[in-house]
Formats: structure tokens, sequence, C-alpha cells
């Protein structure tokens, strides 16, 4: 007995113990880490150059995502929940599978990374009282947003796009290029997008950004406020297969019409396009909007995305602009053109629009490096950048005539793709940011037996009950 | 959801034994209708759900032939139409009648009408093979390579096999883990602007069921190679012909199977 109770005590007090410990956090972080962080935790992983953001460098231990004060270092719980949760926008994914033993070893190799950061204890800020979303405290946090000078980098609206992030020295500690956050996008905030993710990021600020703490210079209640107005921008996203548009009288032809916000939308999630050279990994479009709706003779679709600096293409870079994409005419089974940019037996219709002529042109295209204009250009378009939002409207006859063109048949769903440049990023060309196949479909206005069918049916029922009734209790009494 | 439908049979059940003590063979079909119609929907449990149309066909045969049943003796017959009867005739039954016969039951075939006449529009659904079967050889960039029978060459250099694995691992993150994921579970960073979603490594029903030649021949030819089965037009799988080389193609398979835990199926 005393025996085992000796090896019990040797086996726990062994040096060997502590050192198996800090093995599996080395462990798991040179096989799912490194290849990011790096195996010296100093940002240079394989991975380095193929994402935005870049992974981060542990060596400085500088940590953005914090519940501590500027320039403190990260709690344990604050590291933990970068890895649980992962930094959404990013290619920092959300780890699920390491059990909380797992995750707290990594924690301990990481700040190894800068053990002399960590050798202090930080004191995290407390996130309690916070008061319930009301008109008013939006408001407030609205007006607090201009004058605590929030607009200058993140812009009116919050899209990220204050004019004082568009200069080519606007970096982060790391010397990488970096955009202030897009607020209305909720899936692009790498903090989280709940009310006290975005009151702990404006308390503790992101360490090593623009983005500092607001911790000294305003309150508690004014930070709360301005977290308040931000959630209030988020967007909701629709994603699905397809959408339906609806006949109307005549197309709205400005971008800011009411009618176009009355509408369905559907949300496109983009990539960038990988699959041709140039590959391009790094994009920084996340999501087009798309809306539409048809009259007798035309059909309308109005795509909106975030852009945080428009480029006309007069700076050296390329211009902005979006591109639509059809078959050239609907596919009767299954088969299609390929969704990026058609092949050589299925062309597609491409209708181009960019903000440095703003007109709509047409062109077809049988695979990414064939593509030619079409003699009839039939495609209007018109563009408007407006606070970090680009809206174009792209206008085209149902049947243009033209053999090469799809007509687009009411009750038929007709595939269509998206690929969107941002000049800022020298995208152009094959070097875009793309979707996959989705459907619209136009809407056939209800037929009339929609509308006397069923209440005929209900009549012709009633009267049979009534007959029955009458013939049995006529019965019944005799 | 599914779950439910077993408390439906079991309710229905009730209804049909209660009915049979009660001697009332109307609420006794009824009962078994249910009771029928809840284990049906059950099966989605223990097996893929049963299509709509498969459902409504046992469900008319089910009462087709409960009203046989019912029918065959007279007694049982009228006792069996007694409710429907009472509820159309009997004076003390007027308001039960109003709200049955005169409301609900025209408005349901009012309804029924409607659902059955309005147009409804859904996208076409591809159903796709996701793992088609290879060719039999394959040209790599002018050069052929048989598929069938094929084994990873680098398998065999057991001495620099660590080595290959991580060359692997960073090619991996270097053309593969935006959409296969950094866990490569399918979830990379672009996954979700792609349909069909990238595959994940992760799992038994992948790669794990897979020679390495087939895993060759999907990387090498992407979406080129897939048969029309296999929707080819929707695949944002790139043809890695293009960008890699016969090696990198074998070092990047060595990897995947190492990071997931998995293991290459044999030729028996
Ligand atoms: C595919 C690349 C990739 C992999 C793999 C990866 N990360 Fe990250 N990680 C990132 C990126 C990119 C960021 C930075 C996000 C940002 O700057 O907004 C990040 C951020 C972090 C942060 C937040 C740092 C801060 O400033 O607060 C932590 C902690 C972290 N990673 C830990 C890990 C751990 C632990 C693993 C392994 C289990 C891991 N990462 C694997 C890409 C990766
Ligand atoms: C000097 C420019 C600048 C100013 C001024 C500024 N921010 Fe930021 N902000 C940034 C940058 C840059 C980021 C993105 C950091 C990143 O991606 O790591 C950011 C990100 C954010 C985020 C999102 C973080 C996430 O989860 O992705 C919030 C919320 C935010 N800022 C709120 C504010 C508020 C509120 C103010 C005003 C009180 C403000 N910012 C002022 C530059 C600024």
């Amino acid at each position: 007995m005393t025996v085992l109770i000796l090896i019990v005590l040797g086996i726990l007090l062994s040096p060997f113990n502590g050192f198996a410990q800090d093995d599996t956090g080395k462990r798991i972080y040179n096989q799912w880490c490194a290849q990011c962080h790096g195996y010296e935790g100093d940002g240079e992983g394989y991975a380095k150059e193929f994402t935005f953001p870049k992974p981060r460098d542990f060596s400085l231990g500088t940590f953005k995502f914090r519940t501590t004060p500027s320039g403190d270092p990260p709690t344990d719980e604050d590291i933990i929940r970068s890895i649980r949760n992962g930094n959404p926008g990013t290619s920092m994914p959300a780890w699920k599978r390491f059990s909380d033993e797992e995750v707290k070893a990594l924690v301990e190799y990481i700040k190894e990374f800068a053990p002399d950061v960590f050798e202090f204890e930080p004191e995290p800020i407390k996130i309690e009282n916070a008061p319930p979303a009301t008109e008013e405290i939006i408001k407030k946090g609205k007006e607090l947003f201009r004058v605590a000078k929030c607009v200058e980098c993140h812009g009116q609206h919050g899209r990220g796009n204050g004019k004082k992030a568009w200069r080519d020295d606007f970096k982060d500690d790391w010397g990488y290029r970096i955009d202030p956050a897009n607020y209305t996008y909720p899936w692009e905030l790498r903090n989280g997008s709940s009310l006290k993710d975005i009151y702990r990021t404006i308390t503790t600020g992101l360490s090593g950004t623009p983005m500092t703490s607001y911790q000294d210079s305003l309150s508690d209640e004014e930070r709360w406020a301005l977290a308040h107005f931000i959630k209030s921008l988020q967007v909701e996203r629709r994603l699905g297969i397809s959408l339906r548009l609806k006949k109307v009288e005549s197309i709205p032809e400005s971008t800011d019409d009411p009618q176009w916000e009355s509408l369905d939308w559907l949300d496109l999630p983009m990539a960038g396009q990988i699959i041709f050279e140039p590959r391009h990994f790094t994009p920084t479009i996340t999501n087009v909007r798309v809306r539409g709706l048809y009259t007798e003779d035309k059909v309308a679709i109005m795509l909106e995305w975030v852009d945080k600096k428009p480029n006309k293409g007069d700076d050296g870079m390329p211009p902005d602009g979006i591109r639509l994409q059809f078959p050239s005419k609907i596919p009767d089974g299954s088969e299609r053109p390929y969704f990026y940019m058609g092949d050589r037996r299925h062309p597609v219709n491409l209708w181009v629009w960019n903000a440095a002529d703003n007109l709509g042109k047409e062109y077809i295209a049988k695979g990414p490096d064939t593509v030619y204009s079409q003699q009839k250009q039939d495609v209007k378009a018109v563009g408007v950048y407006d606070d970090g939002l680009y809206r174009v409207i792209f206008v085209r006859s149902i049947n243009t005539g033209d053999s090469e063109d799809i007509v687009f048949e009411t009750g038929r769903f007709i595939p269509f793709a998206v690929t969107v440049y941002d000049g800022r990023l020298q995208e152009q060309g094959n070097k875009g940011v793309i979707s996959a196949w989705y459907y619209i479909m136009l809407e056939p206005s209800t037929p009339l037996r929609v509308f006397v069918l069923p209440p005929a049916v209900s009549l012709m029922v009633f009267f049979a009950g009534f007959l029955l009734h009458k013939r049995l209790s006529r019965k019944a009494d005799a | 959801m599914t779950n439910f439908y077993p408390v439906v049979a079991l309710l229905g059940l009730a209804i049909s034994l209660i009915s049979v003590f009660r001697k009332s063979p109307f609420f006794n079909f009824i009962g078994i209708q249910i009771t029928v119609y809840g284990l049906l929907k059950s099966a989605a449990l223990i097996m893929p759900p049963l299509p709509g149309q498969v459902i409504t066909m046992y469900m008319a045969m089910s009462v087709f032939a409960f009203l046989i049943y019912f029918s065959i003796q007279e007694e049982t017959f009228r006792a069996f139409l007694e409710p429907m009867r009472a509820v159309l005739a009997d004076r003390d039954k007027r308001i039960l009648r109003v709200v049955l016969v005169f409301i609900l039951i025209p408005l349901l075939a009012g309804y029924i009408a409607y659902a059955k006449t309005k147009p409804s529009f859904e996208p076409p659904v591809s159903a796709r093979i996701v793992h088609p079967e290879p060719p039999q050889q394959i040209d790599f960039r002018g050069k052929t390579i048989k598929i069938l029978g094929l084994e990873n060459p680098l398998r065999k250099d057991t001495e620099k096999l660590k080595d290959y694995i991580e060359e692997g691992k960073k090619i991996y993150y270097q053309n593969c883990f935006f959409c296969h994921g950094d866990d490569l579970d399918g979830k990379g960073h672009f996954a979700q602007a792609f349909n069909p979603p990238p595959l994940p490594f992760r799992g038994t029903d992948t790669i794990a069921q897979l020679p390495e030649s087939f895993v060759f021949w999907r990387i090498a030819k992407g979406w080129r190679g897939l048969p029309p089965g296999s929707a080819p037009w929707d695949s944002a799988m790139p043809a890695f012909e293009d960008f890699l080389s016969e090696e990198e193609i074998w070092k990047v398979i060595l990897f995947i199977y190492e990071a997931s835990g998995n293991k290459p199926r044999t030729w028996e």
C-alpha cells in the first residue's frame, strides 16, 4: 500500500508531470496553429501571405482582443475566447474540437512567446449593467459617434469608409494595411457582434491597431450608448438559393427610390476567385445583396455592396465594378454553364458596370479567358456610391431578340452569379470576388382560378352538408 | 420534430383502444388512421424519411382497407356511421353541427382547393454524385497516369515521410484551407460562398472511403474532371494540375490523411 502511495506521489510531484503538460500545448500548437502563427509564434506561418488580416505575431505580446485596459496583457479567458469563438471575418476559426484542458495548455504555450509581457497580472474590466435598447439611447449613441470622432474612421453610417483610413499610412503596429470595421455586417466583427462584445471593443480598444481604447475618454454610459447605436446598424443577412421578382408598373430609376427598400432581397456570400490564375486569396468584400423587379417588357436588378474606399480608375488603380452573369439561354435539364464565366459549350451573358464610366456593357463569355463584347448593346446600368455603399441598377428588355441573349421567361428559375471588384486591391479581370450560381424567378401574376375555385368548393361542401342534414333530420322525424 | 411523431402514433393507439371499449367503430377508425400516420412519419427516425407522395399512398390504402373492414358487418357499419348521422341530424347536436358541418369542413375544403390550385414554384434541385467513379487513367500535363491500382509513391519512403507530410501541410495552407478549413472540416472562410460546399476530410465518409489514387484524380482534375452526374458546372474545386506538380499533390494527400486521422482505402 505505502509503495503505491509513494509511486502516486512520485508521479504527481515529478518534474516529468509538468513537462508532460507543456508538451500538450506545444504539440497542439505545432500541429494546428503554427501553419498560421508560425512555429516560433512570430506570425511567419505558411498561410501568412494568403489571408487578410494576417495571423497574429505572438512574439510582441500585443493582443487585440482583451477585457483588460489598453497596454495590459489579456487574461487567460480572453485568449480562450479567441480560440473558442474564432475571429469572424478572418481566417482564425472557432476551435471547438479541443478539450478545455487542451485549450488551457495552448494558452500557456502562447504566453511563452512573450513571457515578460505576461509577468504582470492584469485586472479585467467589468461588463455589467447593460442598459436596455431604447430610441433615446440609440439617438444619444449616434450623436456621440460624431462627437467622439468615430466617423472619421468608421464613416457616417458605420460602414468602415471614413476618409482617415483611406491614407496609405493607415496601418497596424505590425506594419500591415488595416481597415476600420464595417458595423453593418455583423459576420465581419472580429471581436464578436453582440452588444457586450461591442461594448468591450470600445472600452478596451484593439491593441496594435488604430482602434484605441475609450475607457478614459468616454463614460460607461456613453460607451453603452455607442454600443447600442452600433448594434442598431447591423443588417439582417438573408441567405438562400433563389430570389423572386415581382411585377410592377414601372421601374424606379434612382437607386434611393424607397420602392427598392420594400422588396425582398437575397444576400450572396462572396469569396476570392481561386480557380484560375491570377488567384485572389485576400479579398475584403464579403457580401452582395440582390433585389429585382420586372415590368411588361423590362427586367431590373439592383446589386448592393459595401466598399470602404471608392475607386474611379483615376488614381492608377482599376475602377471598382460589378458583373452580373446569366447563362445565354435557360438550361433545360440540370446541365448549365460553369458557374464562373461559363465554358466553351455553354456561353454566359455578362452585364458589366464600373465606376469609371458608369454605364452598362454586355459581353459573352465562354470561359475565363474567352470574353467578347456584343455587337448589339442592350443593357443599361447606373450606379451610385453613397457613404460606403455601392448600389448599381441593371435594366434590360425581357427579350432582346438577340439569339445570344437570355430571355427572361416568367415562372422559370434562371441561374445568375456575381463577380465584384474592389479597385483598391487591384481587382480586375479574373482577379475578382465571386459567388456561386443562384436563381432569380420572375413571379407570374396569380391566375384567376386561384381566387374563384376555393370559394366555390367551400360553398359546394356547405350545401352538400346542408342537404344531407335536411334529409337525415326528416328521416329522423318520420 | 420527428421525435414528436411516435407520440402521435401512441395517441392514435389510445383513441383507438378507448373506442373499442366504448364500442365506437368510427372513433376507432380515426384512431387507427392517426396511428398509421404517426408510424409512417416515425420511420424517419430509423431510415431516410418517406417522401410525401409515398405517405399519401399508404394513407389512402389504409383508409380504404379499414373502410372495407368496418363495412363488412352491417351492424358495425351502422354503428360506424352513427356519429356522422348524429352530427348531421340530431336536434341536440345543433351547435356542433353548425361549427363542424357548416363552418369548419367547408373552410377546410376551400383551403385544400386553394393549396392545390395555387401555382407553386420550387427551384430545381440537382441530385449530385459526390464520389463519382474515376477514369482508368488520366493525362497529367502530357504524362499518362494510370489511376486504377495506383498507390501513393511517397508512402514507401518511410524515412522522409515526416518531411513530406510537413511539405504537404505547407501546400495545404497555401492552396486548400480557404475552402476545406483550417481544421479540415470543410468550413474554411470561403466555404460559405460555394455551392456545393467544400468537402470535409475529417470523419469517415469522404477520403476515408477512397484509395489515394482517387483523391489524386480529384485534386489534379478538379471540377473539369467531374462527370455530368456530379454537376461539374457547380463545383469550385480547382484543377490543381494547373498549380501543383505531381509530387506536390502526393504530398498534400499524405498531409490530409495524416491530419484528419484517416487511412486511405487500399486496393484489395
Ligand atoms: C488559418 C490561419 C490560422 C490558424 C490555423 C490559427 N489562427 Fe489564430 N488567428 C489567425 C488570424 C488571421 C488572426 C488575427 C485576426 C485579427 O487580426 O483580427 C488570429 C488571431 C488569434 C488570436 C487572437 C490574438 C489577439 O490579438 O487577441 C489567438 C489567441 C489565436 N489566433 C490563437 C490561435 C490558436 C491557439 C490556434 C491553433 C489552435 C490558431 N490561432 C490557429 C489565423 C489563424
Ligand atoms: C483612427 C481610426 C478609428 C477611430 C477614430 C475609431 N476606430 Fe473603431 N476601428 C478602427 C479600426 C482600424 C478597426 C478594425 C480593427 C481590426 O480589424 O482589427 C476598428 C474596429 C472597431 C470595432 C469592431 C471591432 C471588431 O470586432 O471587429 C468597433 C465596434 C469600433 N471600432 C468602434 C469604434 C467606436 C465606437 C469609435 C469611436 C468612439 C471608434 N471605433 C473610433 C479604427 C478606428
